[in-house]
């Protein structure tokens, strides 16, 4: 049974999320503050996390940074706003995506159950990105020192995804799908900012891109 | 009636009165200058003729052959000509007087024995003609001055007054200027700066200046006036954000615990499956309903600003089409993009942008039928998303009306089971103002409505 953690401070949703995700087959750990939900974290490892913007304490951002310094595990955070701002904000703390108050359940449970599904993807070869050593069926991303280069699952997903593509271009949409594993979402920022947080990561100049390359009116591409 | 300007009309109220005023005093001046030198003048010119009669008289009857010789002395002691009758024999030796010049009244006159002065004005040449009667010896005596120098005074006079009367113009119109802009300049910074805060530049004020009071109480009442009506417009944009706000989270909870009912959905007797539905199906409108007022709250409060990126728009419309019809589960409407469309760009934001065509594509869903295409194109230099629908279309008198918030036009009320928030078409047309684009309705080419949205095209390249 998949394992999840809840992490809100409103008792009557969190009772209702766990009602919810308990119909729906799923072991619950709910925790009303960030501080509370990371200690829950650290004992029982979860498969996917909740997480509530608004917290008393430690901010949701907070708890986000917090679960991504041990862990790859799948966090889908909760705004009360879905301005650009908030959204980035979010992803940037380590989240790999947000869904807006008042959301529709269904929807929730849709993305929750597409993070879950999606695996890291081990069937493509290895391959060499500049000065990167991209391997797959280890997970591991090394540069030419042998020191590995820390990529969320997402951001390995959305690499290795490109990267079967040969170098064709990607629409947002197709990365979408396929990374996020959305079949009727779509939110284009999702997209830029996971490319951007990337890019941070494995361009030598992240402000001029060389490999993960946008190509005007289509999407994304990399060059290998 | 044609509106003048205030600016103009202040103007030719300045430089008419100084005008006037400069003039009539001109005028005034002269005519007692003159008055006064011409009498003065004319007097001393009679005493003189006077005493050169009483000469004249004196000498006929004691010796007139010295006539000659006195009148060649009275003229060269005077810069008058005198002429002389006695038994119809005129003597003269002055250059310009003679008798032709001298009404024959003026001698018929003097010749019936009455003394006579008259002023004449003789080939452009001002004189006095003094005219003695000497009854006792039969003999008239005329003198003749000229008022040469008292016509020059009089014109450098009159010169003078001229010059004067064009200074005091000057001085009007530059007076009248300098009111001018002491009174409309301020009232032309009010005017801008009330259009520039319709335009929606809330925080236009007007500039604190070293003024004239009338104008320092202008410029605070209205002052004043803005910020009250920012803090109201704040105070009700506030309101409705948070009264949203706080619908969140129990609409959350509610939305979720419905959602586990219907997990035990087969657990409930008919009676409360169907009442499960009925609150399944009305939790969906009010979510979209608070969503809706969120987004406005948020538009009218300005709280939070746009994330306006440069885009490629046709990728955009595809994304956003793709995104509303799978979102709302109907098919994905064909997209027409014209050959003329060449990689345009636009600015905006991105998520609103989405949310223009989503509420779009969802309104051709419930009130016409579905969207029938949604076809690109330039129009009068911009980049046109025409969203078009083989509906009833809309009629002349509701194309504005649609874009208010709450409108229930006919074809919602021909549709009765179909409920929509009534605020999309008018995010819409706020969203789209604030790209600096516009929204109009025409008709679809399949007879249906077509909305239009015009976006500015940029030039610069997307970040």
């Amino acid at each position: 049974m998949p394992r999840i953690l809840i992490v809100e401070d409103d008792d009557h949703i969190r009772t209702a999320l766990r009602l919810m995700f308990e119909g729906e087959g799923f072991v619950v750990d709910d925790a009303p503050t960030g501080e509370i939900g990371v200690a829950l974290f650290s004992r029982m490892t979860s498969d996917v996390a909740i997480v509530d913007v608004m917290l008393p304490g430690m901010t949701g951002f907070e708890t986000c940074q917090a679960l991504r310094s041990t862990s790859d595990v799948p966090i889908v955070i909760v705004s009360a706003r879905d301005e650009t701002v908030d959204v980035i904000l979010g992803l940037e703390s380590g989240a790999d995506d947000y869904v807006t108050k008042p959301f529709v359940p269904e929807e929730l449970l849709a993305r929750v159950r597409a993070h879950l599904r999606r695996r890291p993807d081990k069937s493509t070869n290895a391959f060499q990105i500049g000065d990167l050593h991209v391997i797959p069926d280890e997970g591991v991303v090394r540069q030419r020192d042998g020191v590995e280069l820390h990529l969320t699952s997402t951001e390995f997903r959305l690499l290795t995804d490109l990267a079967q593509a040969n170098g064709r271009v990607l629409s947002r949409e197709d990365l979408l799908e396929h990374v996020w594993g959305y079949d009727y979402f779509g939110d284009s920022r999702l997209v830029d900012v996971h490319i951007r947080r990337l890019r941070m990561k494995i361009e030598p100049d992240p402000a001029s891109p060389t490999y993960l390359v946008t190509v005007r009116g289509t999407g994304y591409k990399l060059v290998i | 009636m044609r509106q003048r300007s205030l600016r103009l009309r202040l103007l030719i109220t300045f430089g008419l009165g100084a005008f006037i005023l400069s003039g009539l005093f001109a005028a005034l001046t002269y005519e007692g200058v003159h008055h006064v030198l011409v009498a003065d003048s004319e007097q001393a010119d009679l005493h003189e003729s006077l005493e050169n009669a009483a000469l004249v008289r004196s000498t006929l009857y004691t010796s007139p052959p010295d006539l000659a010789k006195l009148l060649n002395s009275i003229e060269r002691a005077t810069t008058s000509s005198v002429l002389v009758q006695t038994n119809k024999l005129y003597l003269s030796r002055g250059i310009g007087a003679n008798t032709v010049d001298v009404p024959l009244t003026f001698l018929a006159t003097v010749r019936q024995g009455h003394a006579a002065t008259q002023v004449l004005e003789i080939n452009g040449q001002v004189i006095y003609v003094v005219g003695v009667p000497i009854p006792a010896v039969d003999t008239q005596f005329y003198e003749v001055f000229k008022f040469n120098s008292l016509e020059r005074t009089l014109r450098l006079l009159m010169f003078v007054l001229g010059v004067g009367a064009l200074i005091t113009i000057l001085f009007g119109i530059s007076g009248g200027l300098w009111v001018t802009r002491r009174t409309v300049r301020p009232l032309e910074r009010v005017s801008l700066a009330a259009a520039a805060i319709a335009d929606g530049n809330l925080s236009t004020r007007l500039q604190v200046t070293q003024a004239d009071r009338e104008v320092q109480q202008l410029t605070d009442s209205f002052n004043e006036m803005v910020s009250q009506l920012v803090e109201r417009l704040e105070r009700d944009a506030r309101f409705a954000s948070d009264v949203s706000h706080e619908l969140r989270s129990p609409l959350t909870t509610l939305a979720t615990t419905a959602s586990v009912l219907q997990q035990h959905r087969a657990e409930l007797s008919p009676a409360g499956q169907e009442s499960l539905d009925l609150l399944t199906a009305d939790l969906s409108i009010f979510q979209s309903l608070v969503e809706d007022l969120l987004e406005m709250a948020r538009t009218d409060a300005g709280a939070v600003p746009l994330a306006i990126e440069t885009v490629d728009a046709v990728e955009l419309v595809r994304q956003s089409v793709r995104s509303a019809a799978r979102r709302h589960g109907i098919v994905e409407p064909p997209i027409e993009v014209a050959p003329a469309i060449d990689d345009p760009l636009i600015s905006v934001d991105r998520r609103r942008f989405e949310r223009v065509i989503t509420n779009l594509i969802d309104n051709a869903h419930h009130y016409a039928g579905g969207t029938t295409a949604v076809r690109l194109d330039y129009e009068r230099g911009q980049f046109a998303v025409n969203v078009d629908d083989a509906g009833p279309g809309i009629p002349t008198e509701e194309r504005e009306e649609i874009f208010e918030r709450f409108f229930r036009g006919r074809a919602a009320h021909d549709r009765g089971n179909v409920r929509g928030t009534g605020l999309g078409l008018a995010l819409v047309r706020d969203h789209v103002r604030a790209f600096g684009g516009s929204i109009e309705v025409l008709e679809s080419p399949e007879g249906g409505a077509r909305l239009r949205i015009l976006l500015p095209l940029v030039e610069e390249e997307p970040s």
